[in-house]
Formats: C-alpha cells, structure tokens, sequence
C-alpha cells in the first residue's frame, strides 16, 4: 500500500471513528472576537495612556523643571512619567502583536502596519486633549473606587516628592524661608542663597516651582521663580484637595 | 454534481455541513502534493507519512476556521508548511533530494552555471538549498517545486507579496554563491 493510500485510510478511520471531531465554529467564532475585541482594548488603553503621558507633562511639574537649564534636569528625571510611557510602548508592542496574529495585516509590510497603528494612536491621543478625560481620570484617582485605585499609581508620580525639585503654593514668608504647601506637606523652603529683590515679589497664595536639595528640615533652594496655576494644574489639584482652596485655613 | 466538479472550497462546506465522508476527496487531491512538498523538508519516509496524516487531522479539526471566501490550497499548505516547521525543530535537516523533473525545473529556472556531472551538481543544489536559512529556503521550494504564485506563497508564509520576491530573489543569489564556492 503505498504512502498515499494508507494516509486516506488512516485519517478517514479516525474521522469515521470519532477520534478525530470538526472543532465547533463557535470557538472559532470566540476566539476571532476576542482577538478583535483584545485589540480594541488595547488599541483604545494605548490611545488613552498617550493622552494621560500629553496631559501629564502639560500639567505636572515636570516639564516645568527643564526651565532651570542643567540644574533642572535631575527633577526633571525625577518626576517623569516613567510608569504611564512604559504602559504606552507596552500596549503598542501588545497591538502590533496582535495584528501580527491575526490574518488581516499579513499581506501588507509590517513596518507599515506598525508606523499606521502608532500614528493612529498619536493622532487620537492628540484630539482627545481637546476633551477633559484626562482631567477626569485624574480627578478619579483620588476616588477609593477601583478605577481610581488602578488609575493612581500612573498619576501619583506627579505629586511625588523629589530630592531635586519642589512645587507648591506659597503661604507664608519669612526672613530666611518660605513656606509652601505641596500635596504632600507644608515644606520650609530655606531661600538664603536666593536675590532679596525676589522674594519681595512673593505673595502668598502664588505657586512656585524650585530646584535645589532636599533636606531634613526642608529644602534648600538653588533657583526660584514664579509660575502661574494653569502651568502646574495637577500640583494645584493636589494641594487644594489637601488644603482647600483658601489660604492658612 | 459529481465530487470532481466541486471545488476545494465547496467541498469544505459540504464537508463541515452534511458529508464527513467527503473529506476522503480532500485528502485525494492533496496527497501527492503535500507529499511532495513535505518531502522537501522531511526525509525519512515514516516521519513524512506521519506528519502527512497530522496535516489532514489538524486540517480536519480546524475546517470552521477556513475562510470559504479564501483560497483551500493556501490554506492547506500552510497547515503542512507549520506542521514541517516543527517537524525540522525536533529533528535536524539534512540535504534535499531532487528527483529528475525537479532538477530540470531547478536547471531551467535558476539559471545556474553548467555542470559536466549533473549527478554530482544535483548532490550539490539539494545540499546548498538545505544550506539556506528557512527564510530563502520556503519561498524557494514554493515557487520553483510546488509551482506556487507569489500571492499563493505569501498567503502560506504569512508575509508580504512583495517580501516574496525579495525572500527568492537573495535565496536565488545565496544558492549561486553556495554552488560556486564548493
């Protein structure tokens, strides 16, 4: 009997037998739509985690810091987004893989995929700040609820404390320092090595941002200077959530 | 409507809707073939017999998962490309025999420089294509043995039409630089 015939026979007695069964096209049909729906998902968290990474820079201290030149690098470093751009580069590796499995990209080079799907994502990461859904999820990570518990730890490192930098609304000045709150704590700025002229223009209720080093009684500042609270939305955010909107109350 | 006149695809539909039975027709008509091109890859003719049946039962299993609107042909081969795939992970490969009509293909299509012993350059062509990375070396045995298009090729390995070319075009070049440096 050659090879051939025997194959017929073999597989047919198998199939004849029932040992070997048609898989239902109900677990095909499964197992497309959770691919599908799997590369929604994540497309769609890719989109989301770029408009937070658009948002987190527009709105946090962190950009902020680069504005002090060198000095500021080092805060600059110490409150980046590392956890929210890592998600980001994740979910687009996760999408492009997914694409790779399904049937529908083969036939198209896939550097092309990959360059159409990340503009994709940065184009609608880019119009959904046009929106206020960052703003909103932001406002949810304080909420004990499970989005707000999954949310926070990408958010929470732009209230951080830095060893570098410190932002935060003025409320008191003094002869040798500055007292400010930060989402985080009412922190002495020690202001010495600072111009007198600067401090005079000091109010309280002003937001600033400094560089310096962080101490055990506070923070010794190296640079100063004025920023208004749209630059420094979510540092605002935080202190008005730990001390209310009015000043010394 | 006798069973030659269906095509591989109604077949399929006959076959996942109303006649088991009608699967013994697929696997008439694609036998010799996969036969063929398995053997490319899988010498011992046990192994081939086995994986050949493992081909049709995975096929088989996985009828709902054809696309009817799409080429069976494709399809099928590239269940048998997968099932070869692994087939030579768990066993290493060794050179390829070509038999007389597949060396004149070779011959024919290749263009490579005349050899006074045809015995000996057939040895040495089964040889330099299993030198070939897998990815020269696929596309090369799809298009110049199993006559396959470049849509065809591309559909079985899952890669761009125009990355089919290229795939043929350096394995061509890296076979001709294997023959003339042995």
């Amino acid at each position: 009997m050659t090879i051939q015939n025997q194959t017929e026979k073999i597989v047919m007695g198998e199939i004849k037998s029932g040992r070997v069964k048609l898989r239902s096209k109900y677990l095909f049909l499964v197992e497309k739509f959770g691919l599908g729906s799997a590369l929604i998902l994540t497309v769609l968290l890719a989109i989301l985690f770029f408009n937070l990474v658009l948002f987190y820079l527009k709105s946090s201290d962190n950009l902020g810091y680069l504005s002090f030149g060198n000095g500021g690098i080092f805060a600059f470093l110490q409150s980046f987004p590392y956890l929210l751009v890592i998600s980001f580069i994740i979910l687009i590796f996760i999408a492009g893989f997914i694409i790779k499995m399904t049937d529908f990209a083969y036939k198209k080079p896939f550097g092309y995929v990959a360059v159409g799907l990340v503009s994709f994502v940065l184009l609608c990461g880019g119009i959904l700040t046009f929106t206020n859904i960052a703003e909103r999820i932001e406002m949810e990570s304080y909420n004990p609820r499970m989005t707000g518990r999954f949310m926070k730890p990408f958010l929470r490192g732009g209230l951080g404390e830095r060893a570098g930098g410190v932002a935060g609304r003025v409320v008191k000045i003094q002869d040798d320092y500055i007292l400010i709150q930060t989402p985080n704590n009412l922190i002495k700025l020690f202001t010495t090595k600072i111009d007198e002229s600067f401090r005079k223009k000091l109010q309280p209720g002003m937001f600033i941002m400094a560089i310096g080093q962080n101490t055990k009684d506070g923070f010794e500042v190296r640079q100063i200077r004025i920023v208004s609270e749209q630059e420094n939305q979510m540092v605002r955010h935080g202190v008005h959530r730990r001390f209310g909107n009015f000043i010394n109350r | 409507m006798t069973l030659d006149q269906f095509t591989d695809e109604q077949l399929i539909v006959e076959v996942r809707e109303n006649d088991k039975e009608k699967y013994a027709e697929i696997i008439r008509r694609y036998q010799l073939k996969l036969s063929h091109y398995l053997r490319k890859f899988i010498k011992n003719s046990d192994e081939l017999e086995d994986v050949l049946q493992e081909v049709f039962i995975r096929t088989y299993r996985n009828l709902y998962a054809f696309d009817v609107n799409k080429k069976f042909s494709a399809w099928i081969y590239r269940i048998a490309h997968n099932q070869a795939i692994n087939h030579i992970k768990k066993n290493n490969k060794g050179s390829i025999s070509l038999d007389e009509h597949e060396w004149e293909i070779v011959d024919e299509k290749m263009d490579l420089k005349k050899e006074v012993d045809v015995g000996l350059a057939k040895i040495r062509v089964g040889k330099g294509i299993a030198s070939l990375k897998d990815k020269y070396r696929e596309p090369l045995i799809l298009y110049f043995f199993e006559q396959k298009s470049y849509d065809e090729i591309s559909d079985i390995l899952r890669v761009p039409t125009s990355t089919v070319g290229t795939l043929i075009k350096r394995g061509k070049e890296a076979l001709k630089e294997f023959l003339e440096n042995k």
